[in-house]
Parts: structure tokens; C-alpha cells; sequence
């Protein structure tokens, strides 16, 4: 059995494949994480299926490829900007109350109920939690595939 | 407005896929048993997508649709894993 490694890379067909797989998965992460008061999905289904394209470039392409676009603080940072945006949204309204939705009450993103900008401080809170369960679903995949500490 | 039809073709779908389960099950080797849940997956994604149509209900694809993508993903990780990468 040739004595391929995390480090390299799969064959032509599978990074042809995930070349043009990986931007689907994104985009349609995307969808579902921004139509999270709409649709099925939201903020953690929406991240997960994003790191699950990160994960398709880190099998296909290999460690070595992923260490070379996989910056650890820039990770860091947005997971922790994650978690900022959720609790700056859950502030907002913190005349009235905690999690007070002020933005649908008196703000911006008060439309008709079922569109896009309808549901207040919920798709932004979305944008927060999907980018916090990428970034940090990310991070968990590379540093467990950076271990190296096998018993040969 | 809830289509009979579609429910008899995701009785198929399914009786398929307890076929597909037995190769799980009785796999004398383990590629046999990546290969029975690759097909369960992708009659799964089949019966997803009738059952959305039975039910009348759009939305319902959408699962369908990231249950493909990464279903994917978890049989070319176990590919990847059984060619003796992940090492």
C-alpha cells in the first residue's frame, strides 16, 4: 500500500471535483445561514456546512495546502468577533430589556414579515453564530490534523 | 395538497434502502460496508426529496440538498482514511 500522508494531497478527479464542489457547498452555507428565520437551517447548520466545504479542501488538497491558507490568530479572531456580534445584537435594546429585538421594534429591519430584512437583530445574530461554528469548527479540524504524535 | 403517489415511491426508495442496509450489516469486508452506506446515502437524499414533494413543502429540499454535499464529504474522508491517508 503506497504510504500516502495527510500532507499530500488525492488524485486529479477528486481536487478537480472539489475545486468545483467547494464553492457550491459555501455559497449554499451562505443561503442557509442568512434565510435562518426563513428556512430550515440558521447559524449552526449554515457554519457546519461551511467548515464541511473547509474540510472537503483540507481532505482533497491536503495539510500542506491548508497550512498555507489557514492563518490560526485570523481564526481566532473572528471566532471571538463571533461571539461579540451575538451579545453587541443581544445589548442593543438593552434599554427595554435584554434581547429586546429594538431593531424590529423601532430599527432598520422591520419589513414584511417573510422577506429577507423582516425579523430584526435574528440575521445578524445568524452571521454571527455561523461565522463563530466556522471559524471554530476550522480551527478543531486543522489542529486535530496537525497532531502528530502517532505510535508507529 | 398531499400526493399518494410519492408516498408509494418513497416506499420503494426505502425498501431499498434496508437492501442497501443488509450490505451494511453482512459486509464481509469493509469497503463492501463504505460502499452500502454510500448507496443508503444517496437513497436517503432520494427519499428526502419525495418525501418533500409528498408533503408539498419546498423547503424540505433544501436538506436534501446539503445532505448530498456532505455525504460527500464523509465517503472520501472514509476513502481517503482506507487508502491509507490520515497518517
Amino acid at each position: 500500500m503506497n504510504q500516502r500522508s495527510l500532507h499530500s494531497d488525492m488524485g486529479v478527479i477528486v481536487k478537480t471535483t472539489a475545486r468545483a464542489t467547494i464553492p457550491l457547498i459555501g455559497i449554499f452555507g451562505a443561503y442557509v445561514v442568512s434565510h435562518g428565520h426563513l428556512t430550515p437551517g440558521g447559524g449552526f447548520q449554515g457554519g457546519a456546512t461551511i467548515a464541511g466545504a473547509g474540510i472537503l479542501f483540507l481532505l482533497a488538497f491536503g495539510l500542506g495546502e491548508m497550512k498555507k491558507k489557514y492563518d490560526h490568530h485570523l481564526y481566532s479572531a473572528l471566532e471571538g468577533l463571533g461571539g461579540l456580534v451575538f451579545l453587541g445584537m443581544a445589548m442593543l435594546g438593552l434599554g427595554v430589556a435584554f434581547f429586546y429585538n429594538t431593531l424590529w421594534h423601532n430599527g432598520p429591519f422591520n419589513g414584511e414579515p417573510g422577506t429577507l430584512l423582516s425579523a430584526g437583530y435574528l440575521p445578524i445574530m445568524n452571521l454571527a453564530v455561523g461565522l463563530k461554528v466556522f471559524t471554530g469548527l476550522m480551527s478543531a479540524m486543522v489542529a486535530i490534523a496537525m497532531y502528530r504524535r502517532w505510535k508507529e | 395538497m398531499i400526493e399518494g403517489v410519492f408516498f408509494y415511491s418513497a416506499l420503494v426508495v426505502m425498501i431499498g434502502a434496508f437492501l442497501a442496509l443488509l450490505r451494511v450489516f453482512f459486509g464481509p469486508s469493509v469497503p463492501d460496508r463504505v460502499v452500502g452506506v454510500d448507496t443508503l446515502n444517496t437513497l436517503v437524499v432520494a427519499g428526502m426529496v419525495l418525501l418533500g414533494a409528498a408533503y408539498d413543502r419546498t423547503i424540505y429540499i433544501d436538506i436534501a440538498i446539503v445532505y448530498a454535499l456532505l455525504s460527500y464529504i464523509g465517503t472520501l474522508a472514509i476513502a481517503k482514511y482506507l487508502q491509507g491517508g490520515l497518517r
